[in-house]
This record gives structure tokens, C-alpha cells and sequence, in this order.
């Protein structure tokens, strides 16, 4: 099956395979481009992330798309479904916010006028739980506006499963990045 | 130009083409539906409590208990982009060291429009408790119903279905029930 190719591959000669190496790095190069481009625009460290768990279900399910965004300025509401990352912590967890503390910092004796969005506590649950999160906050009694990688504005279904199955099955990620690169190498046009 | 691996490609592309197109005329047709959801709010009592907290064996902490009823009519924010509702009570206030509160002790999450027009009359589901452990000197609380559009593809919404007219003071503390 294989000797074919390799003739074509052959034939096509060595800078031809380096064109198409340079084709495929400059394809995953715009990827990566457009991702941090938009984590940019949104502020936040991953704008898109995939659902892992299903703490959120019947809302989100494993392999959901959700968008984020983390608007700097403005304040989180109850109700806003947050992404977050404690220190400590391997994978970030997608829970609702089920209660905000707006804390008035007094900073060298002086009362700030109004509070202020960093200063924020949190606390959030899934839809799915029985219990509120403060058993995952690693010892911390709220969560912190540092913690917060996103808020969820937008939603795909099913479409983030392609990378959930790559996980579970690391044989099927080698496969398809090796297919891939196959055909992009031999790919006459 | 006719190789299986073309077919194969071309075929693939179209089709993902054709279902991203149609996802997103699914996402933008939320827009189009004009929802009126109405409903009320009565808060019918308000206790605070003092307990033990539930991290730390001999804290006190103070409880708040609230029963309430809520009558509303949510039916018209099911449209064929409606995955589901989630439906939740808000307190908000200010407590005696200035820190503006909202806390969520009621929710529920509505999957079928059938279930969207609700008469429910009940209690607070998550312990309702402030950051400083204390709800003496807090402002009056005001109670809303809210609601959080959930689609099948788009953007996420949320929205005020009722609200409590006026705000609720805190009552004193109380060691136990009489």
C-alpha cells in the first residue's frame, strides 16, 4: 500500500517535501495564532476550553464547547457559569456562581469609596451537585477574582468530544496527527 | 484531481461547512423570538438563626431561612433553541462592614415547557449565611427571580422574571426556635 506513496514521494523530490513540511507548520501556526489571538480580545488564558466533567449536566456534558470571556473591569454576577483554576489544582472546573461578596478594601487606613472587582469573593456550585464547591477550593473559604479563568458567553455541543476521546485513547491522537502529516507530505497539489 | 483522497475531502468539507452555516442561523435566530416572561415574588417570612458553621466545629455562625411564593409564567422563553431554563431566587443586600452581597438560595432548573409555568411555594435550599458570620446591621434585602436561557447552540442569557417589591429587613438573631 505504502510502496506507491513512497514513489510518488520520491518523484516529488526534496524540496517539495519541504514546501509541504512548511505548509503544514504555517497551518498549525494561524491555529495557534487565532487562539491566542482571541484569548487577546476576551482576556482570559483559554477562550475556548472543552467540558470534562458532568457536574453541569443537563446544562453542559462531556464534550461541550464553551466560549469564554473575562471582561476586566466588571464585576461577576450570581447565575454567570465560570470557569476556574485553583493553585494546586490540575484541571479547570466549569461551576455556576452561586453567591458574590463585593469586599471594601481599606488600604493604608483610608476606606476605598466603592468596591472593586478584584476584591471579589465567590462561591459557586455545580448544576448537578448537591453541594456547594468549598470542599474544591483546596483550604480557601471563598474563591478569588484571580482564580476566574472566564465567564461562559457561548455554546457548541459535542463538537470538544474529538479531543476528550484523543485522551482516553492516546493510540487514536498518534494515528490521526501521523495520518495527517502522511497525507500532507504526499499531497500533490 | 480525482483521487479518493480529493472525494474525501471535498465531501468533508462541505458537509462541516453546511452544519457550522446551520448552527450558526440556530445561534442567531435566538435574537428573532421577542419572550415576555412574567411572574411574582412574596417572600412570606424571613428567621435568622444562630448555628454552627459547617467547616469549622466551634464557630457560630448565623442562618437566614426564608419561605417564599412564587407564581410565574416563563412558557414564552421556550422556543426550538431552548434548551433549558435555570430559575433561581436572589437575595441582595449590604451587610454592617459594607460589603454588597447577592446570594443565590433558591434555584431550580426547568426542561420542558409544561414545567415553565410555576406555583411553587417553598424554603431556602442552600444555607443562607453572610461573609461575616452576622446579619445584624445589614441593609434590608431585596429578593428577585431570575432566570438564565440556556440554548442548544449560542449565546447565553439571563433575565429578571419577578421581583419582591420593596426590601425585607433581617431580624434579630435567635438561639433557637420557639
Amino acid at each position: 500500500m505504502f510502496s506507491e506513496e513512497l514513489k510518488t514521494l520520491r518523484k516529488l523530490g526534496f524540496r517539495h517535501l519541504l514546501l509541504q513540511t512548511l505548509n503544514f507548520a504555517s497551518v498549525l501556526a494561524s491555529g495557534l495564532m487565532i487562539y491566542k489571538g482571541l484569548g487577546l480580545i476576551t482576556n482570559t488564558e483559554s477562550p475556548i476550553v472543552v467540558v470534562l466533567s458532568g457536574s453541569m449536566e443537563p446544562a453542559f456534558h462531556r464534550g461541550d464547547i464553551l466560549f469564554l470571556v473575562n471582561p476586566p473591569n466588571a464585576r461577576y454576577e450570581i447565575g454567570d457559569i465560570t470557569v476556574y483554576k485553583i493553585p494546586g489544582q490540575d484541571i479547570p472546573i466549569v461551576h455556576r456562581i452561586l453567591e458574590t461578596h463585593d469586599v471594601v478594601k481599606v488600604v493604608n487606613g483610608v476606606r476605598e469609596a466603592k468596591p472593586r472587582p478584584e476584591n471579589q469573593l465567590i462561591l459557586t456550585k455545580g448544576d448537578n451537585n448537591y453541594l456547594d464547591d468549598v470542599e474544591l477550593y483546596q483550604g480557601l473559604d471563598w474563591l478569588e477574582r484571580k482564580h476566574i479563568v472566564g465567564k461562559v458567553r457561548g455554546f457548541l455541543p459535542y463538537v470538544g468530544y474529538v479531543t476528550i476521546a484523543m485522551n482516553d485513547f492516546p493510540q487514536l491522537k498518534c494515528a490521526l496527527l501521523g495520518g495527517l502529516g502522511l497525507l500532507a507530505l504526499v499531497q500533490r497539489e | 484531481m480525482h483521487s479518493i483522497y480529493a472525494r474525501v475531502n471535498n465531501v468533508s468539507a462541505t458537509i462541516s461547512t453546511i452544519v457550522m452555516v446551520l448552527l450558526g442561523a440556530m445561534a442567531l435566530s435566538s435574537f428573532v423570538f421577542n419572550p415576555h416572561p412574567t411572574g411574582s415574588l412574596e417572600v412570606t417570612s424571613v428567621k435568622v438563626f444562630a448555628g454552627e458553621t459547617r467547616r469549622y466545629p466551634h464557630r457560630r455562625q448565623e442562618y437566614a431561612f426564608v419561605t417564599f411564593n412564587i407564581t410565574a409564567d416563563l412558557s414564552s422563553l421556550f422556543n426550538w433553541n431552548t434548551k433549558q431554563l435555570f430559575v433561581y431566587l436572589e437575595a441582595e443586600y449590604t451587610n454592617a462592614k459594607g460589603v454588597r452581597n447577592e446570594v443565590v438560595f433558591w434555584d431550580r432548573i426547568v426542561r420542558r415547557k409544561e414545567d415553565a409555568v410555576m406555583a411553587v411555594s417553598g424554603k431556602n435550599k442552600y444555607p443562607f449565611r453572610d461573609v461575616s458570620a452576622k446579619f445584624k446591621g445589614s441593609t434590608a434585602a431585596n429578593y428577585t427571580l431570575k432566570y438564565n436561557l440556556m440554548p442548544f447552540v449560542g449565546i447565553l442569557t439571563y433575565g429578571e422574571a419577578a421581583r419582591v417589591m420593596g426590601p425585607i429587613e433581617f431580624p434579630l438573631a435567635r438561639e433557637r426556635v420557639e
